[in-house]
């Protein structure tokens, strides 16, 4: 396990002020972090992000952790690990005043809440340019910041825009009601993504041209242009791709398919010669039929074909079966279940879930950044902070706050800090994590 | 006008996993190329084709993928030296082989290129040499088991969209921006690697390994409706689906009040389904309340309307209702293409704007169609 508390990295030295609700900002945030840059979450009592809100199962009905629920969610480190919380009532007009002195200082500014909200705050990007010209200024709200637009009041968040940008409805078998994506939410994590492409683009257009610029993300607009090939099918052949359940565009066979075993299935795709051909000399004979000899046949019976290669399938475990498969070339897997992943020794094994130490809960647990560079692993200061933990530190540091002017601001309920900082609890996995987790033990040193 | 990336050389060799990375780049101002085979890139075989007469310049997802890319096509023997050069020339290289097995491994690279990998599992560890698919990669994310009806398989979140691929292409070009900001401090190039499995679970805490260590909560199936409360999920209308999404309490009042006028429904306008609990208790009695409401009205009328009284209500859109739609029309998204046939064609625009113009599209490449600028 790489040492977490190293604060070097190809981003460090940058700012951001991160005013993030849930996935889109606060996720982007979380990358720009695990990379060097110095991320402050500005957060308010008033109007706090639903991770906080989520809270922890084994802490929800003890009254003694009651008070520390804000930081207790295990999507709290998802989402903002490496950041620095920042307690500042932004409604407040010495809040806003203190939130400005720290934008001022900042390279990037990276919000999801709605266009509307940010104008009533008064860190709208014409209010925000006035303070800091140069800024890379990036807003992801659900429908972009145009107020002339129809939408631009719509209420779209998280479960309605998987529906909205079209992806609901290829979701499912053909025969079936819509299945929708319930699980993930990806609209978050692809505007999140593309905003991320943009303020790295921002950071090398301010380096060429000395200028700031105001990214305006729609999360509808960016979510669609993934659909680009069927929107464009659909006005030049003017077919409408509709939900075919798990099948290729390409080829057949391709499905989830039963095992041995109850609800345990395996996923195979074989739309190609070559895996085709693979999949058929395993199988032999189950799969040898007229009826599949070209690529054309088993795309027309690929009903029968499926059925032929569920009873070929079930007579398997799912993960002999999905051994057997990958290693004559078929690409095949189970389909992991959550308690699979944890047994899943290529990815237990891979340094992708990070533990780092946490103010409130000792260390903590969550996953890392996809990104995989050579020369720089991705390295957090901590794990999520706790509610406001950065607070002062981060206003004495940056915008040089005087302690008198602090301890007045904090009195008057413009900015506030951690509850209960000597209240630590630890998670329930906490003591014997080790056996889980390679190389956890470390983590203990960096405490 | 600057763009951000001009004055980079992109080399591509990946298909549907890096594609749209390498079209961002290519809109945001870098000059890519894609190394293509004789018979072209992997993309150029996939339908649907133009008009539906497959041929290599026809496919859709190639036309719309490849924008703003060079065609190279070389072979490797007899230019070894060209294309030698031009390797060494580039900023970036987009693989999606192992390097034992890469296209590039006989060439020499130059220290200060960035080369990114997309690959099934990563380049280390147990899995680095199987295979996978858009499919394989949500099953091996835990998404695919936990997406559909309990009593039906698992189904493929976005279907045929491909989803897992285009966030592994965007986790890449954000891996190669990285890079680039690091190349400016040290001057090196570096590897960057991206697994598709790891991409897929980084959008899915839900089913990853801290959460389950800490409710210890098996996921499951739980359909187009999930029990946080009611009305929550999908429900049928006049003409397809809308989805109604009701957790806040002034959007719960307001949908009580919406299906008593229209339904003459009294009992809903008690005060004990205020409670989000009691409603899922009671969720096929409040499911089949809010059916008597919305099988009565469209999609849009569903959703004018109940956006009006302030409760969180979208369309469940298809393609062709995207295609359609008046937010999108209104913000001048779509942009069009020129197609191989000289036609041109209406496609999604710029994914997010910028007030420094950044964005520049242009058709994709015919095969070769760039040859003769890099290879003597």
């Amino acid at each position: 396990m790489e040492s977490s508390s190293d604060k070097s990295g190809p981003l460090a030295g940058l700012k951001v002020f991160e005013l993030g609700i849930a996935i889109a900002a606060p996720n982007c945030g979380k990358k720009l972090a695990s990379y060097g840059a110095d991320v402050f979450k500005v957060e308010s009592l008033g109007n706090l992000d639903v991770v906080r809100l989520l809270g922890s199962a084994w802490a929800k009905d003890d009254p003694d952790k009651s008070r520390i629920l804000p930081d207790t969610s295990p999507y709290v480190p998802e989402m903002n690990a490496g950041k620095y919380s920042v307690g500042i009532d932004l409604k407040n007009e010495e809040g806003l005043k203190v939130a400005l002195e720290l934008l001022a200082q900042c390279d990037v500014f990276l919000s999801n809440i709605s266009a509307a909200a940010l104008v009533r705050l008064g860190l709208d990007y014409e209010a925000v340019k006035q303070i800091n010209p140069n800024i890379i200024y990036t807003q992801l709200p659900g429908f972009g910041s145009d107020p002339e637009l129809p939408y631009y009041r719509s209420l779209a968040w998280g479960p309605n825009q998987s529906p909205l940008v079209g992806l609901d409805s290829l979701t499912g078998f053909a025969e079936d009601p819509p299945a929708g994506v319930a699980t993930t939410a990806p609209p978050d994590y692809m505007s999140s993504l593309h905003a991320l492409v943009a303020i790295l683009a921002g950071l090398e257009h301010r380096d060429k041209t000395g200028r700031g610029v105001h990214v305006d993300l729609s999360q509808f607009e960016a979510t669609i242009s993934l659909l680009g090939p069927f929107l464009l099918e659909l006005d030049v052949n003017g077919h409408e791709q509709g939900r075919i359940g798990n099948a290729s565009i390409w080829g057949a066979p391709q499905g989830v398919y039963p095992s041995c075993e109850p609800e345990r299935w395996i996923a195979i795709t074989a739309d190609d010669a070559d895996s085709w051909q693979s999949l058929q000399k395993l199988a032999s004979p189950c799969l040898d039929n007229d009826l599949f000899l070209t690529q054309q046949d088993r795309v027309e019976n690929a009903q029968v074909l499926d059925q032929i290669l569920s009873e070929w399938t079930s007579n398997f475990s799912s993960d002999d079966l999905t051994v057997r498969l990958q290693s004559a070339g078929v690409a095949a897997h189970i389909v992991a279940t959550n308690e699979d992943i944890l047994n899943d020794s290529h990815v237990m094994n891979s340094d992708f879930y990070k533990i780092a130490p946490s103010t409130r809960l000792g260390r903590d647990l969550f996953s890392g950044s996809a990104i995989r560079l050579s020369d720089a692993p991705s390295r957090v200061r901590n794990a999520a902070p706790a509610l406001g933990e950065d607070t002062r530190e981060v206003l004495e540091k940056f915008i040089d706050i005087d302690p008198e002017k602090f301890k007045e601001l904090l009195a008057a309920g413009s900015i506030f800090e951690m509850a209960e900082p000597d209240l630590t609890f630890k998670r329930p996995w906490d003591d014997w994590i080790h056996i889980l987790i390679p190389g956890s033990e470390d983590a203990r040193d960096v405490l | 006008m600057t763009q951000p990336y001009s004055g980079l050389r992109i080399l591509d060799l990946t298909g549907i996993a890096g594609a749209y990375g390498t079209r961002l780049f290519a809109s945001l101002g870098a000059e890519v190329i894609k190394l293509e085979p004789a018979g072209g890139s992997p993309l150029r075989q996939l339908e649907p084709f133009l008009e539906n007469a497959p041929d290599k310049e026809r496919s859709l997802w190639w036309n719309y993928l490849a924008m703003g890319s060079k065609s190279v096509v070389v072979d490797p023997m007899s230019r070894r030296e060209s294309l030698q050069a031009l390797i060494q020339s580039c900023d970036v290289i987009f693989d999606d082989q192992l390097p034992e097995v890469s296209k590039l491994s006989d060439f020499n690279i130059s220290p200060k290129t960035i080369r990114v990998s997309v690959t099934p599992f990563g380049l280390n560890g147990s899995k680095r040499s199987w295979k996978s698919s858009n499919l394989i990669a949500w099953a091996a994310s835990g998404v695919l088991y936990t997406t559909g009806f309990v009593d039906r398989p698992p189904v493929a979140p976005g279907g045929p969209a491909q989803l897992i691929l285009h966030g592994t292409a965007l986790n890449a070009i954000i891996g190669a921006q990285i890079a680039l900001r690091m190349r400016k401090l040290t001057g090196l190039g570096q590897n960057v690697d991206i697994s598709m499995q790891e991409v897929g679970l980084s959008m899915a805490p839900e089913m990853g390994v801290p959460m389950l260590l800490d409710d210890r909560v098996h996921r499951e199936r739980t359909g187009n409706r999930r029990d946080l409360g009611r009305p929550f999920g999908l429900y049928p209308c006049a003409d397809g689906y809308v989805s109604i999404v009701v957790l806040m309490p002034q959007h719960w009042e307001a949908t009580a009040k919406w299906i008593h006028e229209e339904t003459d429904n009294d009992t809903i306008l008690d005060d004990v389904f205020r409670d989000p609990s009691v409603r899922t208790e009671t969720k096929e009695l409040l499911d089949a309340w809010v059916e008597e409401l919305t099988m009565k009205k469209s999609r849009l009328e569903l959703f004018e309307e109940g956006q009006s009284r302030g409760i969180p209500i979208t369309p469940v859109n298809t393609i062709s209702a995207l295609a359609n739609d008046r937010h999108l029309a209104a913000s001048g998204y779509w942009e069009t293409v020129e197609l191989p046939t000289g036609e041109s064609a209406k496609i999604p625009g710029a994914p997010f704007r910028t007030n420094q113009n950044w964005w520049e599209s242009a058709r994709a490449p015919f095969l070769g169609e760039h040859t003769n600028e890099f290879i003597d």
